[in-house]
């Protein structure tokens, strides 16, 4: 995992006076503080840079949100997993060449929200509306949930007010490895700490900047000998020739280190974006060769692999996770009803239950 | 500003410092002159004593075409800066119409060159040419500036959008004396599904644009194409689709293998979703008398029987790479 390069911070002047921005401005000695009105300035200084997107991951702006929490908006057409995002961080330092964000932030520096403390009083507003069933949130959307911590301690804070809120499950998901903050913290029941997986040949084409798979898995294992209970992504999955190995071993590796109790669920999802990322993505990253698969233009506009291959690669992958009885732990992401329903008859047996996979729900 | 009458020689129109238009006189701007002349001045400035037109090209290619010999002109002040007449001329025609991306890359590239600040071209010319205020975007019409004439030309004149133009820019200049050869054969719509799909082709086999033009299964209707043969230009759009989507080209395929060897009965209709997303059939029958459904019915499921249903299903369900 590299550094966090930041080559300037940018400080929105009604935060200034702050006491987390002050704690940041001292974590971050050394660098250019500027004190700006909102975020435009920065915006206009990354893109002067012939690689903004890649510029816009070097900026740091200091901040308050007006709220935190949103309902995951998943996909038209798609069956959501009725997640909800927290998103107190904005933008990641990694690089992955098929990061949605790229397109959708538009330029949003690396961005870190100072009234946290907010979210207290929303997560029991959140609460009081009385939602049924169990429910999952995460920091992991709009960001990668660790990849500041080191700066932030979110994840710390974030523990802290989730702590004893049964019903709500917070989900830390992240492509870094195990961090100083990570050590810290006291394991919770309702709170998962999730790695997002690929093959090594992947993360070193694709995902510019993050941990190596043997540090994820690592961290991994060490969060779970601390007690804490722990989740995989793999999304996006990359179809090449080989995948079906790389995978499998990176799914052995897995069961290799992390007992099947300790996974709270495992997600698939394929490769898919918008269009207008495929311009933007080929101009950064020359060398990937993941934009030129076969596509198919779905009824919402974006690029998937087709059908077939899709419910391959999820049979496939199900498949490597039943040889560990784990795939009753596996969910889809962002898929049709159609292919969930696939999934679930063949995969499942004919399990119908569309809600996120806790296994005790079964 | 003066107004002055001036002798049309006396223009220096090899100075074409201002000039960043595209749109040639049109036949009614030329009947136009042919009977008043030319009754709006165009805008000029003395540079090495002579004057240099700012703003009105298309009228004086009209006056010029009719035989005229003088021409009204606004005569700006001689110690104005190039930038400052530049901005008069790009401002003068921003009013008037819409600018193709072609003559914004050479706008783009007139700022540049009259030393206008590059975060001032764009934080401030881009978004008013509705482009990407970023430097990429900059870069590329600079690039784009620098192109052949009939290359701006058909940017302009097809009203190419920042996308086709970003890709047309991947090719190296020799592929793309090359390519345009071939797009000038082919719709607006075509040029660009044929660039995105030979760009893709070429990241994807590491192959030079030659060396796929060469191709067994692309070359024949390569040279069909470019000898000008209409029909030439559907194949080839085929045998690009089947290249970049094998998977569903092949199921596509087989699918209406299998459609075909049913033989449907007169008046029924069979859809599928050829993305093949959806896995369902739509079965349409039309019947105007009960005789009418019993022989569609029947033949239905006669063919049933033979299985050959079971295969369109199979393959409509599909799972695999
Ligand atoms: S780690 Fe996640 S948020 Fe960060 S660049 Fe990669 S995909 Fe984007």
């Amino acid at each position: 995992m590299v550094e966090l390069r930041i080559k300037k911070v940018w400080v929105d002047r009604k935060v200034e006076a702050d006491d987390f921005t002050r704690q940041l401005l001292d974590r971050l000695a050394g660098r250019p503080v500027e004190v700006v009105d909102s975020a435009e300035p920065v915006r206009e200084t990354v893109r002067l840079s012939s690689d903004p997107v890649g510029e816009s991951k070097q900026h740091l702006f200091i901040t308050a949100q007006p709220s935190f929490i949103r309902p995951c908006p998943c996909t038209p057409g798609c069956l959501g997993c009725g997640y909800w995002t927290i998103d107190l961080d904005l933008n990641c330092p990694f690089d992955c060449s098929y990061c949605i964000l790229q397109d959708y932030l538009g330029l949003q520096p690396l961005t870190v929200a100072v009234n946290r403390e907010q979210l207290r009083g929303e997560l029991e507003e959140f609460i009081r509306q009385g939602r049924s069933g169990l429910i999952r949130l995460g920091t992991g959307e709009l960001a990668d949930s660790l990849a500041l911590d080191g700066l932030t301690q979110n994840s710390a804070f974030l523990m802290d007010i989730f702590r004893g809120r049964e019903k709500l499950w917070l989900e830390l998901k992240s492509k870094s490895g195990w961090t100083q903050s990570l050590r810290l913290l006291a394991p919770a029941e309702n709170v998962v700490l999730a790695w997002s997986l690929n093959p090594q040949v992947v993360i070193d084409y694709e995902e510019k900047g993050t941990a190596s798979l043997e540090e994820r898995l690592q961290a991994a294992a060490e969060a779970v000998r601390q007690g804490h209970r722990v989740g995989f992504h793999f999304d996006p999955i990359i179809h090449y020739q080989g995948w079906r190995e790389d995978y499998a071993q990176v799914v052995e590796s897995i069961f290799r280190r992390i007992p099947l109790e300790a996974i709270a669920w495992v997600s698939l999802g394929s490769l898919r974006f918008p269009p207008g990322l495929l311009s933007l993505a080929r101009r950064r990253f020359p060398e990937s060769q993941i934009y030129e698969h076969e596509f198919i233009r779905s009824a919402e506009g974006k690029y998937r692999y087709p059908r077939p291959l899709r419910q391959w690669l999820y049979k496939e992958m199900a498949g490597m996770f039943a040889e560990f009885g784990a795939e009753g732990r596996l969910y889809l992401c962002m898929e049709s009803v159609e292919v969930w329903q696939e999934f679930l008859d063949k995969i499942k047996r004919g399990r119908r239950n569309f809600a996120f996979p806790f296994p005790w729900q079964c | 500003m003066v107004y002055k009458i001036i002798r049309l020689t006396d223009l220096n129109l090899e100075d074409n410092r201002f000039h960043f238009t595209l749109n040639p006189s049109d036949r009614r701007l030329l009947r136009s002159v042919s009977e008043i002349g030319v009754m709006q001045p165009v805008i000029v400035i003395l540079r090495q004593n002579r004057p240099v037109l700012i703003d009105g090209w298309r009228r004086v290619e009209a006056a010029r075409s009719c035989g005229l010999e003088q021409l009204p002109v606004l005569e700006i002040a001689e110690k104005t800066d190039d930038l400052a007449v530049f901005l008069l001329a790009f401002f003068e025609n921003y009013g008037q119409r819409p600018f193709s991306l072609a003559e914004k890359s050479l706008a783009i590239r007139k700022f540049h060159d009259f030393e206008l600040h590059p975060a001032e071209i764009i934080g401030r010319i881009l978004p008013l040419l509705e482009l990407p205020p970023e430097r990429w975007m900059f870069e590329l019409m600079l690039e784009v500036s620098q192109l052949e004439k009939r290359f701006l030309e058909t940017i302009h004149h097809r009203d190419w959008k920042p996308v086709a133009v970003e890709l047309l820019m991947k090719f190296t200049p020799a592929e793309r004396d090359w390519l345009f050869s071939l797009l000038e054969k082919l719709t607006h719509g075509q040029q660009r599904e044929v660039m995105e799909r030979l760009y893709s082709l070429k990241r994807k086999t590491g192959k030079s644009l030659d060396q796929l033009a060469r191709e067994e299964r692309l070359a024949g209707l390569i040279a069909r194409v470019l000898k000008g043969e209409r029909a030439a230009v559907d194949d080839l759009l085929t045998v690009l689709r089947r290249v970049s989507s094998p998977l569903i080209s092949r199921l596509n395929q087989a699918i209406a293998e299998e459609i075909r060897q049913i033989g449907l009965p007169e008046r029924v209709r069979l859809d599928y979703d050829p993305s093949l997303e959806k896995r369902v059939l739509r079965l349409t029958l039309e019947a105007a008398e009960q005789g009418d459904l019993k022989r569609a019915v029947d033949s239905l499921a006669d063919s049933l029987e033979r299985g050959y249903w079971k295969r369109l299903f199979q393959l409509l369900g599909y799972e695999g790479e």
